[in-house]
């Protein structure tokens, strides 16, 4: 598989996601409606009102945010001239601006990239990946975090963040409702059991489900990132280098706040994940065969 | 009801007409913002290379014709206008500077001076940056002859005065050397 087909096929992946996201949302909306009625729908705008103003706030201001969140500093050409001729490249490449870039003071290898648009673009990397890194293998992690940056990944988990968040709260109010309003207002508006038991179903499990779609979203993103770091790089040896690094270190970044996770180039948490399906990243692995197989066309 | 549906479909024809268009010039200013930083990125590995042969030149005095390659080519590159001139005098001064690195190998002290090792990841970052450059300005060509060749917008080309632009290859004696095969 070459990164143009890869490419694709994550997108339309994501995309697929995405769409599954959306008809969870429409069966747990179903369910209040089937289960309370209309004033079930009243509940609705309200979770996708909390949902937005929680994530929105953190997705518009993400650059900042991210800042004080990882202790990372931004730096100067002049702190770094080899990591700025660095990003330079990697931006000459892809077409985009040169983003704003810090520096995590932070022994563990790791990077990563957030920012609402390409022109608020933020890349950061830990002095650990800076110190064991060659020219190559930093120009691939550049290289990923600067797809991300292209492909808007900010912006798409901004929004699966807000469908899972406007599910979690509206499948926690309705089931409240359940027990201390003493259920159905209008009794007669469906009475079929089986339907009653089906949302009922919906409602309990819909908040487990938007968290696996999530992650799975999350994953799909970094596979795309790796392919189309490629496309900016055309050299698939100098990323698969730099994830081995990644896989033989077992340090990790120690601000390990389960908030931005996602964002780094390795997951700092995934390790003690109890499942494959709820991690953020695919395992490194897998990443490292996938840019393998790109090697071996080249 | 009749009229507004004649007037609907005419104004949807109209945007896609202009949408063809639009998309021709775009693809082009591309293609020239591209070819623009191909020529920064040129100028920049030029400026570089008067301080690169001083600080050579001061410990490896006798390598006469390694310097006068790379700063033929440096003149030539500096005169090239056409896309076709400049990647083959792109080439050359590519050539010339790892004839010019390849001198250093042969000085431990030049090698370990904080100078040369500064001015070494300068050219190569430089060199990086017209490799990427060259890229991109390659892929925004093919994007646009594509354009230019394909319904609907090849019905375009014409009015919008854009033709298909030349791409930039490289005449780089290694990369189209046949590998030596030997049993």
């Amino acid at each position: 598989m070459n990164f143009r087909t890869m490419q694709a096929a994550n997108r339309r992946k994501t995309f697929g996601l995405l769409a599954g996201m959306g008809l969870l949302t429409g069966l747990v909306v179903y369910a209040a409606l089937t289960y309370f009625g209309s004033s079930g729908a009243a509940i609705v705008p309200v979770a996708v009102g909390i949902a937005l103003i929680g994530v929105w706030g953190s997705y518009y201001g993400s650059d900042k945010l991210v800042l004080t969140m990882t202790g990372a500093k931004l730096i100067q050409e002049s702190d770094n001239p080899k990591l700025f001729g660095l990003v330079q490249e990697v931006c000459i490449a892809s077409g985009l601006k040169l983003p704003k870039i810090a520096i995590v003071v932070d022994p563990a290898p790791n990077a990563f990239a957030t920012g609402r648009n390409p022109e608020h673009a933020l890349i950061a990397f830990t002095t650990g990946i800076l110190e064991v890194m060659d020219r190559d293998e930093l120009q691939g992690v550049i290289a990923h975090e600067m797809s991300h940056v292209a492909n808007r990944d900010t912006l798409v988990s901004a929004v699966a963040a807000t469908t899972a968040g406007a599910i979690a709260v509206l499948s926690d109010v309705l089931t409240r409702m359940m027990w201390f309003g003493g259920g159905r207002r209008d009794q007669n508006s469906n009475s079929n059991p089986l339907l009653i038991v089906f949302s009922l179903l919906i409602l309990v499990l819909a908040p487990i489900a938007a968290v696996l779609l999530k992650s799975a979203i999350s994953r799909k993103r970094e596979s795309l990132a790796d392919a189309t770091a490629v496309s900016f790089t055309r050299n698939p040896a100098g990323l698969r280098a730099a994830l081995e690094v990644l896989a033989r270190d077992s340090t990790v970044v120690q601000q390990r706040s389960t908030s931005v996770a996602h964002i780094w180039i390795e997951s700092p948490l995934d390790g003690s994940s109890v499942s494959k399906l709820f991690s953020t990243h695919p395992p490194i692995q897998e990443r490292i065969a996938a840019l393998k197989a790109m090697e071996s066309l080249s | 009801m009749k009229t507004l549906i004649v007037l609907g479909v005419l104004a949807l024809i109209v945007l896609f007409l202009i949408a063809q268009y639009n998309k021709l010039i775009r693809l082009n200013i591309a293609v020239d913002e591209a070819w623009a930083q191909i020529e920064v990125q040129l100028k920049r590995r030029s400026d570089l290379i008067p301080n690169l042969v001083e600080t050579v030149k001061g410990y490896a005095t006798h390598e006469k014709t390694t310097f006068d390659a790379v700063i033929t080519a440096r003149a030539k590159a500096t005169t090239a206008s056409t896309v076709a001139d400049v990647a083959a005098a792109d080439g050359m001064l590519t050539q010339a500077l790892r004839g010019l690195l390849a001198v250093a190998e042969a000085y431990p002290d030049l090698k370990a001076s904080a100078n040369f090792l500064s001015l070494q990841e300068e050219l190569s970052t430089t060199e990086n940056k017209v490799a990427f450059s060259r890229q991109f300005y390659n892929d925004n060509v093919r994007s646009l002859n594509t354009a230019v060749k394909t319904v609907p917008t090849n019905l375009f080309s014409g009015f919008a005065k854009v033709e298909e632009r030349e791409f930039y290859e490289v005449e780089d004696p290694q990369s189209r050397q046949a590998p030596n095969v030997t049993f």
